[in-house]
Order: structure tokens, then sequence, then C-alpha cells
């Protein structure tokens, strides 16, 4: 049985795309205009919104391929005797400026800005070569003719346009782009470095959480994230569980935050596997910037930047699992990297879970409901169905058991609109669209 | 015991993580290894603690007979008190104060705590296992004095806690944070209850006596440092493991441990070296 939620009445699908590969980021570029995917295999492929044709009004806003790149290559590291994975592991979109459409895309190693803009038109009629190509014979040229551009196909180019290399020893899990337009920070597991756009052979180190003696580690970072228009404020969070906000204003050497969010643990829920789940896969502030929300294995959180205590609110996604941890640690599950989005008025909060299931959190209401994208339920012009897991006793109809879910189809990387109801949703190597209904 | 099964199960896939993540594509997986590390350290515990308790306890009551019996009543309802290895012993510190810190430190995996729990039982077991249970029954009897008047110490205290199913509710009741940590743990991985084990936490404690001197000498518990314990205790733990009835997962643990043994070390030098 239906039911309406009040901040997205019904959900239709729009568009399902297959990529050759696992999926492995999702992201909408600021206007909302373009969504780009990166996969396993180095690959980004960008979609591009339709214009709003008054001749078809029902194909209002889809998402067709607009351009399709390979970003990077598997590469081998010779000192380390170690290979360095293709895997597209964050993109994130520079704010418009001109015609041409800038983003920067990470492996575990090297970030990359890469400029998408279109070609719809080339010149002809040169003197010194023919339309081939070719050089002509100089002597042959008895009149001179000026260049003109005519109108041809329309392509779409991308071009890497900075690499910026060498930076990290350890796996880069994070980028993110200042709201000053001008710099960006690459993160991976103990280190924080500051770029300018423009500059790719000095990077400037602003966190440092490696020990003296390796031996002594006990934390890692996970995520970091700028704020979304103070340029001096980032976050990055912890495998502890600990969110950090630093000032670039108080010290060149970030090391020290100011301000620690870290929520006590819960001593009646200790377990071996208390360390992993409290571990934090994704942070991320809301467009207000006044809130952060951050994902660890079981729940989702918000945090008032305000108070460093304790969050602000706290999601179940799916907390059957605590009892199952044992086995989704045999599995590989438990080290599964959930992502979380806010959507535009950072009122609904949404994050993946299994069996290809996807949830959402209204802040005002409270309320919530779990939705799948799958084929079978997901037919273009598709209404979606709330989907419920039964957690014990009796199995209602429509209902799924704990048992039944299947942990190979998780959907980690989801994507919200930055001002419409429309979300793109990864599910390991499809991606969905959704959309809000129109009348 | 079944918290020892799931325990040594839990280790045999945390070491099997590790070493696959040695041959998976795109290197060493630091946050993901560290997070292994943490659940192997934290089976290990419960696994080797859990052990050398329940042998301690059988050797000791066949000796003791009725003078335990008061002892053994009272550790059930005062199971923090004993649970410090070696301080509880050394010091008669009041218990309020040490018991926080201890937790924090349990909890943020410090050197000291851990280790000295580690090491006692580890270097316990390098010994010959008869031997070793005589000697920790001969430190048990001779520290039960202090194991019987640290609970009458602070008898409300520590029944305020065992009523108290919150801990954190204030300073007196700090002392069950670490006890029931540490049974919570064992209560999760089995998924049941079970109130014995406060009485095998007593007679850790009271072995660690002597284990003081090594606990000292053994580094900052650390990833690589675990492995070298288990590098030199693990056949150890096989050993033991070989009375067991569940041959099939001793014979897959062996395998895999055997192959541990090898790379472990070469492993450690890699994470430093990384």
């Amino acid at each position: 049985e239906r039911y309406k939620i009040d901040f997205l009445v019904y959900i239709k699908a729009l568009l399902c795309s297959v990529a050759a590969d696992i999926i492995s980021t999702v992201e909408f570029n600021s206007t909302g205009e373009l969504l780009a995917t990166g996969d396993k295999g180095g690959r980004v492929v960008v979609f591009q919104r339709e214009q709003e044709s008054k001749n078809q009004p029902h194909r209002r806003g889809e998402y067709n391929v607009y351009s399709t790149f390979q970003s990077h290559e598997p590469e081998f590291d010779y000192l380390k005797s170690l290979e360095i994975e293709e895997k597209i592991n964050k993109i994130r979109w520079l704010p418009q400026q001109n015609a041409a459409y800038f983003l920067l895309s990470t492996n575990d190693k090297t970030v990359k800005l890469w400029k998408i803009s279109e070609r719809d038109k080339r010149p002809e009629g040169y003197n010194l070569k023919d339309e081939d190509g070719r050089i002509r014979d100089p002597t042959t040229i008895t009149a001179l003719r000026v260049p003109v551009l005519r109108p041809m196909d329309l392509m779409v180019e991308a071009t890497p346009r900075r690499v910026f290399s060498n930076a990290h020893t350890y796996h880069i899990n994070s980028i993110s782009v200042n709201s000053d337009y001008e710099t960006f920070m690459s993160t991976d597991d103990l280190r924080i470095n500051l770029w300018n756009l423009e500059i790719t052979n000095r990077s400037f180190n602003i966190v440092d959480i490696k020990p003296v003696n390796m031996e002594e580690l006990t934390e890692v970072i996970t995520a970091a994230e700028f704020h979304p228009y103070q340029c001096n404020t980032f976050v990055y969070s912890s495998s502890k569980g600990s969110i950090r906000l630093c000032d670039m204003r108080a010290s060149a050497l970030c090391d020290n935050h100011s301000k620690f969010f870290e929520e006590p643990e819960d001593p009646s829920n200790r377990s071996f596997f208390s360390e992993i789940i409290s571990s934090i896969s994704d942070v991320k502030f809301s467009h207000s910037g006044r809130y952060l929300m951050t994902r660890d294995y079981l729940t989702v959180k918000v945090w008032d930047l305000n108070m460093e205590s304790k969050p602000l609110e706290t999601y179940q996604v799916h907390d059957y699992l605590r009892s199952k941890l044992c086995s989704l640690y045999e599995n590989d599950c438990i080290f599964d990297k959930f992502e979380c989005v806010w959507n535009g008025s950072d009122s609904v909060i949404m994050t993946g879970s299994y069996n290809n299931f996807f949830r959402m959190f209204d802040r005002n209401t409270k309320r919530d409901v779990t939705l799948e994208a799958s084929r079978e339920n997901s037919k273009p012009r598709a209404i979606l169905k709330p989907r419920k897991v039964c957690v014990g006793g009796k199995r209602r109809k429509d209902e799924i058991s704990v048992d039944s879910l299947d942990f190979s189809k998780k959907i980690l990387h989801t994507a919200w609109h930055p001002s419409e109801n429309i979300i793109a949703v990864a599910a390991t190597n499809n991606l969905y669209i959704f959309q809000d209904k129109v009348n | 015991m079944e918290y020892k099964v799931e325990a040594h199960r839990i280790m045999s896939i945390s070491l099997g993580k590790i070493y696959n993540s040695r041959v998976q594509r795109g290197g060493i997986k630091l946050h993901k290894n560290l997070l292994v590390s943490l659940v192997l350290r934290s089976a290990r515990q419960v696994y080797l603690s859990d052990y050398y308790s329940g042998a301690c306890l059988n050797a000791q009551s066949e000796r003791e007979g009725n003078e335990w019996d008061i002892t053994d009543s009272e550790r059930e309802k005062f199971p923090p008190s004993a649970t410090e290895c070696d301080r509880v012993e050394s010091t008669e510190e009041p218990q309020p104060n040490e018991q926080p810190e201890k937790e924090r430190e349990y909890r943020e995996n410090d050197d000291e705590v851990k280790s000295d729990q580690v090491d006692c039982t580890s270097t316990l077991q390098e010994q010959n296992q008869n031997s070793s249970l005589d000697s920790v029954a001969k430190v048990s009897s001779e520290t039960p004095p202090e194991s019987i008047t640290e609970p009458k110490e602070s008898p409300s205290d520590s029944a305020v806690a065992e009523r108290d199913s919150t801990p954190e509710a204030n300073g007196e009741s700090h002392q069950p944070p670490k006890p029931y940590v540490c049974s919570n743990r064992k209560r999760s991985a089995e998924e049941s209850e079970s109130g014995d084990s406060p009485q095998k936490r007593t007679k850790v404690a009271s072995s660690n006596a002597k284990e003081d001197e090594e606990a000292e000498e053994m580094d900052t518990s650390n990833v690589s440092n675990l492995i070298t314990i288990f590098g030199s205790s693990f056949s150890g733990l096989l050993s033991k493991e070989s009375a067991k009835p569940e041959a099939e997962a001793e014979d897959s643990g062996q395998i895999c441990c055997d192959q541990m043994l090898k790379n472990l070390n070469p492993w450690s030098t890699a994470i430093v070296a990384f």
C-alpha cells in the first residue's frame, strides 16, 4: 500500500542507464544541468539534461549521455611494486564560468582537471592545406581566401587541463572544491593537501595525522569537505567516528582543530565490531552551511556546527543489521562505504542500503521511506512503491525479510539535484534517475 | 567455551583478510587493515582471557574447594574490582578514579592496559601449558587475600554498578564499564547471556602479578606488535585447540595461521614502510 510523503509525492523513473563497469561516484554540477558518473574502469560518463520543449512536453528534463571519456588508466608504481587502480573515487564539478564545463576526477593517487566543451563549427577554406589536411604545394596556390567557420555536427570534447600528481602516499578518498574557486583539497588516509587549480607542481599539506611511529596508528581520515561559502573552513571525518572542523586562518598546518564533534559511545552496544561501525564513511555540509551530515555503517547523523557534544538528529538506516555484524564482517560488507546527500533545501537527506534499497528521511516531518532501484520495479514513467523490511515476526505481503536481502546489491552512491527533486542512484553498474511526478 | 570458538573464528577470518589484502589490486588499504587489526586484537583478548580464566578456574577449584565459595559468589557480585590485571593488585587506589581512566584507555587501545593483558596471557602460553597452569594456580592461591578484600572495600560501589544498567551514571558506577565492556563483547559475539565471566576475570587478574616485569618489556600494543605476538604464540594457541571437537575449523585455521606466520613479519615491515 502506497503512502504519501509531503516532500516527494510520487517518484517517477526516468532513465535507466547501464554502465560497462561498476559505478563508483555520482555527482550533479552546480546547476543540475549535468550529471557525471565515474566507474571502476576509470571512465567518466557525463549526462546532460534535455531542454524543455513545447513539442514534446512529456520528455521534460530527461538526461542523455553528453560525453564519455577515459579519465584514469591503471598505473604501476615501480618503487613499491604496487598497481594503482584506475577506479574513479570522486568527481567534483567546478562552478561554471564560461561555455565550457570543468570537473575534477580522482583515483587513488592522481587528481585531474577535465575540460568538457562543445564544438559545433569548424573552419574551412585554408590556403596552405586542403580539406583533408594535406599540405598543398605552395607553387600551386594562385589565389588567397579567408577561411570561414561552417556548422558541423555537435561534438563534445573532453580534454585534461591539469594533472595533480605525486602528492599522496596513501589512497585518496575525497576531493573538495573551495568556494573561493581558486583552490581545492585532496584527502588521503593520513593527509590533506591544498592545491591551487592553476598550479600542479606544488601543493600545501594542511592536515597530517601520520604518527611518527606508524605502529602507533589508531585513526585514519575517511572524508573531508570545504564549507560551502566560508573558504577558510573545512571538516574531516575519522575512522573513530569523530569530525574535526578546521580554520585555515589559524595556522598553516591545521592539525589542531577548531571544533571536535563526537558522540560518546553507547556502552550497551559494544561488540567486536563497534569500532568498524562507528567509522564515518561520508561527511557533507548542508547547503546552508549550518549543519553537517555524517554516515556511519548503521546510521546517518545531522550535526549542528554549534554543538559538538552530540548530533542534532540520528536516523537509523538499517538497524536490523546490528545483530548480523559478524556475518557482514565475514563477507566484507561491513566495510562498505555508504555516502549521504542533502536535498536542495536541506529538509530531506538520502542514503543507500542493501538489496538496492535507498532511504530518505524528512527532517521536518520525521517521516522516512525506503525505495528500491531495480529494473523490475522501475519501468520508465512508473511510480516507485515504498518498500519495507520485516525485522521479525510475521512477514506481511510485499515485505522482505532481513535474511532475503541481497547484500551484493548495494547502493553506495547517490546524488540529489541542487534545486529540484531529481535524484540519481547508482546500483552497481546501473544508473537510475528519478524525478518528482509532473502533472 | 562458545566464546572462544567465536573469538577464534573471528581471529581466523581477520588474519585471512589481512593476508588477502596483500595480494589485492591497488595495494594495501590502510583503513580497512586498521579496522581488521582492531577486531583481531579484540577477539584475541577475549579468546585468551577466557581460555586462561577457564583453565585456572578448573585447576583452582580442585585444590581450594570451599575456601573459594565465598570469593566466587562475591566475584559474581563485584566483577569490576579484579578486572585490572596488575594495577588492582599492586595498588589499593580508589577504584572509581581508576576505572574511568582505564575505560578510556581500554577503548582507545592504549598500550599499558591492553598489552598488559595480552602480554601476561601470551607469555604464559609460551611456557609449557601444564606447568603454567600450576604456577598460575599457585600465584592465585597466594593472592586471594587481595582479591577478597578488594570486593569488600567497595561493595556499595560495585553493588550500585551491578544494579545500574547504565554505567555512566556517576563516578561511583564507573567500576563496571570495563568488565561490562568485555562481557558485552562476548555476549554480542555469542548473542546469549552468561554470568560466569566475572569469575574468569578475577583469575586473570590474580595471575598477572608475576607477569608484571614481562608486561613492561613489551612495546605499545599496535598492529605490527600484535603480529609479532602472534608470530611467537600462535602455535601455542593452535596446540591447545587440538583438544577441541571442531577439527575442521582448526585445520583451516591452522593452515591459515601457518600461512600467516610466514607472511606476518614481512607485512608488518611493509606497513611500517608504507
